[in-house]
């Protein structure tokens, strides 16, 4: 644990395969993950990690896995399990949050059953496993909308193996698309802080909580952050805003207003995230951008829900 | 480039009866005729009905109606074609291309027939040739013409099956569409596949500088001819790209042995001078180069090209080093085809872009200027030829999630659109995905507030809220401006929120663009698929372009 001083909060992601698992827009959630962390004075360090690069759980606070072509699928399957494998363990026992997306999600799982050849092993994570049914099954492609700790999450899936849950929780109940398996209506798996979903498009951007959730997640484990100091009035004074290039050209008007209490968000009548430590930025566009998806799915009660979060 | 993209499954269905019936209609000679003279007015009936009720140019359903009372019946025209065919394929530039070959092959005395007015599926190329048919089901002119095929990717094996081209150009591969396609690597192997079929007697023009591209070479055993950029004045590291900038590359891996590519030189993506460092393997010597590309203002681009021997020189009458590509291309299927170097010029000069194709409208006294972009590497081509050195510009940009789009639109994270900020002088964002869209700009820098977005149409859940949306969105703004007064303190009404935020649909965009481009200046529309379309409808509506189907072919 890091000494909890008035010194800005530095998180360093590891982003695993940058270079083979990035297929589907990946790209999003790293950049939304960075800015969100650089509004609020966060130092958020991208590290990626390739084939080959050992993985250390004490030099990350968060980690990161996409997805990626077949053929690209099999060297880093291989990899996952004999190089990074006991570090991504140990780090996910010892509650570091992960995203895993699409074959990330895959690979976090027991085993990869294709059509044919050879099962790919899996980390065993997830207590869940996927089966490629062959060609003559249809890949579960389409948007996609499921329930989430009393929200929603929205996205696009594209995955012909279905993935069926052991004892591993899901994320989610899908509201609209097909989830794991199109079948019995789970969508992704929960271990620890570990989430694996098949929601890309890219998935972060428009789910701002989600990713609000995934920052505090490691903010709270990295710094150790007692419920004491989270309520002690010099706490929101640790979110300055450093602008640095990108944000600061021009996302002024955006920048949240660093000293702002608790107690000055709830005013806002938020529902869902009152209980966030983060101070709250402006998320219009992403609001509205997760409610258009909601009602192209017909989902109309729970995209007046999401507007409601502005 | 697809004008038409109908459901996969129905078309595949058609091809599996079409090869069933194929081999029955070769032993049966006269029968077929019959059925192609029926198949040749059915289709040509049912063409001009929807032209005459306006339900568009008629050719795609003249095509569908011809395959369902003959499904072999591109096959049996294509047979009777005295200089045979072309096909061009590719991810970006299909249009373009086979647009710069027709002018070169016109200008060498040839009558050229493409399918441009239908689709680049099999009921497109069945629509443009029946149109070019007479009732007993045999060609035109005796057939005494050059056909160009616009193939859409997946469609490729079936063409070369039914028609086998005398030339085949593959011109780049790039993600696109996933959801429809699959993957980069399956589109390859499908490809592969479709050049093992080819005859012998076929020539293959291929782009050396694409690695997806060339390996297919080594499925072929006839003629092959290469094309390529030599100018290292284009090599990103030389342009002074930074390195950190994100480029979408689809293609990094050796076919042979895995082994990562390492790069003497790198256009764009993954197209440039490549070597495994592992077994050796590496781009091809081109048969056509391009040994020096210099910029004629905007619009052009200045080519030197090189054989065997120096050709000469020539002006591209597009921007983007992707045109450099169709037009080398172009060049060589010409060389295959024996065409000497003055028809080969006055072909690409006198080139007109095609629908959406960087072509330019007046539009009063602001000139609009269309520029498809429908994946990564498209948008990121566009984005590099408008946004770069000072020049500040006045855009339009329109993401739809239609089906000929593609509905997964996941890939606008993996477009550098970091490159607009700082060049924008007004910005409007429309579509079905207007938000996605705008959200992706926000997180590239653009400020919200300078965006108009207008999505194509309103939201149910927006009009439940009955207007305090707006008041919240506005109040958050306030609050965040730093103002230090308090939102609820915000008493905004629906007049005060933006214009932006209750106009809706393409022909509205529009007029919020138009608004924001002064007289005498450029609007840039980058649109997707079926963005253009619908741009180019209004823009008709508004009578400022002519219908695409009346354009007189070569």
């Amino acid at each position: 644990m890091k000494d909890a001083s008035r010194s800005p909060f530095v998180l360093r992601l590891g982003h695993l395969y940058p270079d083979q698992l990035n297929l589907y827009g990946d790209r999003g959630n790293i950049l939304t993950l960075q800015r969100r962390c650089r509004m609020r004075g966060i130092e958020l360090r991208v590290i990626g990690l390739g084939i080959g690069d050992a993985l250390a759980p004490d030099e990350y606070d968060m980690l990161f896995i996409g997805g990626g072509q077949d053929k690209e699928q099999a060297p880093v399957a291989q990899d996952l399990y004999e190089i990074k494998g006991i570090g991504l363990w140990a780090a996910i026992e010892d509650d570091m949050p992960v995203l895993a997306v699409c074959g990330g999600y895959q690979l976090l799982a027991h085993y990869y059953r294709p059509a044919n050849g050879p099962d790919m092993r899996g980390l065993g994570v997830f207590d869940a496993w996927t089966i490629h049914k062959g060609a003559r099954v249809p890949r579960c492609i389409g948007d996609i909308a499921i329930s989430w700790n009393g929200s929603t999450l929205v996205g696009f899936e594209n995955h012909g193996g279905r993935t069926y849950l052991g004892t591993a929780k899901p994320l989610g109940r899908v509201l609209k698309g097909h989830g794991n398996n199109s079948e019995d209506h789970t969508e992704g798996a929960v271990y620890r802080n570990a989430f694996g979903t098949y929601l890309h498009g890219s998935l972060l951007p428009k789910n701002p909580h989600f990713a609000d959730h995934l920052i505090e997640l490691a903010l709270r484990r990295s710094y150790g952050l007692t419920e004491e100091e989270i309520r002690s009035e010099d706490f929101a004074a640790r979110f300055v805003p450093v602008p640095s290039e990108q944000v600061a050209m021009t996302a002024e008007h955006a920048f949240p207003e660093p000293v702002r209490s608790l107690s000055g968000i709830k005013e806002l009548g938020r529902t869902r995230e009152e209980a966030s430590i983060l101070p709250r930025l402006d998320d219009t566009l992403e609001w509205q951008a997760h409610a258009a998806m909601l009602e192209r799915l017909g989902l109309h009660a729970e995209a007046v829900a999401a507007l409601r979060h502005l | 480039m697809p004008k038409h993209k109908p459901s996969e499954a129905g078309e595949a269905r058609r091809r599996r009866k079409s090869r069933a019936r194929a081999t029955v209609s070769t032993r049966k000679r006269p029968q077929g005729s019959l059925r192609a003279g029926l198949a040749v007015l059915g289709g040509r009936a049912a063409g001009a009905l929807s032209r005459r009720l306006h339900l568009g140019g008629g050719t795609t359903i003249a095509g569908v109606i011809a395959q369902g009372l003959y499904p072999d019946i591109v096959g049996h025209l294509a047979k009777q074609l005295q200089h045979g065919s072309v096909l061009v394929t590719g991810t970006n530039g299909k249009t373009t291309t086979s647009g710069f070959i027709a002018a070169i092959l016109s200008n060498a005395g040839l009558r050229v027939w493409r399918n441009r007015e239908g689709s680049n599926l099999m009921r497109g190329l069945a629509g443009a040739l029946i149109i070019r048919a007479h009732p007993n089901g045999k060609l035109k002119r005796g057939g005494q013409a050059i056909s160009i095929f616009e193939v859409d990717e997946a469609v490729v094996p079936q063409v070369v099956q039914v028609a086998p081209p005398r030339v085949a150009i593959f011109n780049n591969l790039f993600r696109d569409q996933l959801d429809r396609y699959g993957e980069v690597d399956t589109v390859a192997s499908r490809w592969q596949e479709a050049i093992r079929s080819l005859p012998e007697s076929s020539t293959l023009v291929l782009n050396a500088d694409d690695p997806a591209i060339a390996y297919l070479g080594e499925s072929f055993s006839g003629r092959k001819l290469y094309f390529g950029i030599d100018d290292p004045s284009l090599d990103l590291p030389a342009q002074g790209v930074d390195a950190e900038r994100h480029q979408t590359i689809d293609t990094r891996t050796c076919p042979h042995c895995g082994g990562e590519y390492a790069y003497e030189m790198r256009f764009y993506s993954h197209m440039g001078h490549y070597a495994c460092p592992h077994c050796g393997y590496k781009r091809p010597e081109p048969d056509v180069r391009a040994m020096k590309v210099s910029h004629e203002g905007f619009d052009q681009l200045r080519i030197s090209v090189t054989a065997t021997e120096p050709l000469g020189e020539l002006v591209v009458p597009l921007p983007g080093i992707y045109n450099v590509y169709n037009a080398l291309a172009s060049i060589t299927a010409a060389r295959a085809l024996d065409v000497p170097w003055e028809p080969i010029v006055k072909g690409i000069e006198q080139f007109k872009p095609a629908f959406g194709r960087g072509e330019l409208i007046q539009a009063g006294e602001r000139t609009i200027r269309l520029l498809l972009a429908k994946n990564p590497t498209g948008f990121n081509e566009v984005l590099r030829t408008l946004f770069s050195g000072e020049n500040k510009r006045h855009a339009m940009i329109v993401l739809n999630d239609n089906i000929a789009d593609g509905k997964d639109i996941s890939w606008i994270w993996d477009v550098d659109f970091e490159r607009v900020t700082g060049h924008l002088l007004s910005l409007t964002v429309a579509g079905t995905r207007a938000f996605d869209l705008a959200l992706r700009l926000k997180y590239a820098g653009v400020d919200p507030q300078q965006m108009s977005i207008v999505p194509s149409t309103n939201m149910r859940a927006v009009k439940s809220l009955a207007g305090n949306v707006h008041t919240k969105a506005q109040a958050i703004h306030a609050m965040s401006n730093g103002t230090g007064k308090l939102s609820r303190a915000t008493t905004s009404t629906k007049e005060e929120s933006s214009p932006a935020n209750q106009a809706f649909g393409i022909p509205s965009a529009l007029d919020v663009a138009l608004s924001q481009t002064p007289e005498g200046e450029t609007l840039f529309i980058i649109p997707t698929y079926t963005g253009l379309l619908e741009v180019r409808r209004e823009l008709e509506r508004r009578g400022l372009t002519p219908h695409y189907w009346e354009e007189k072919g070569p």
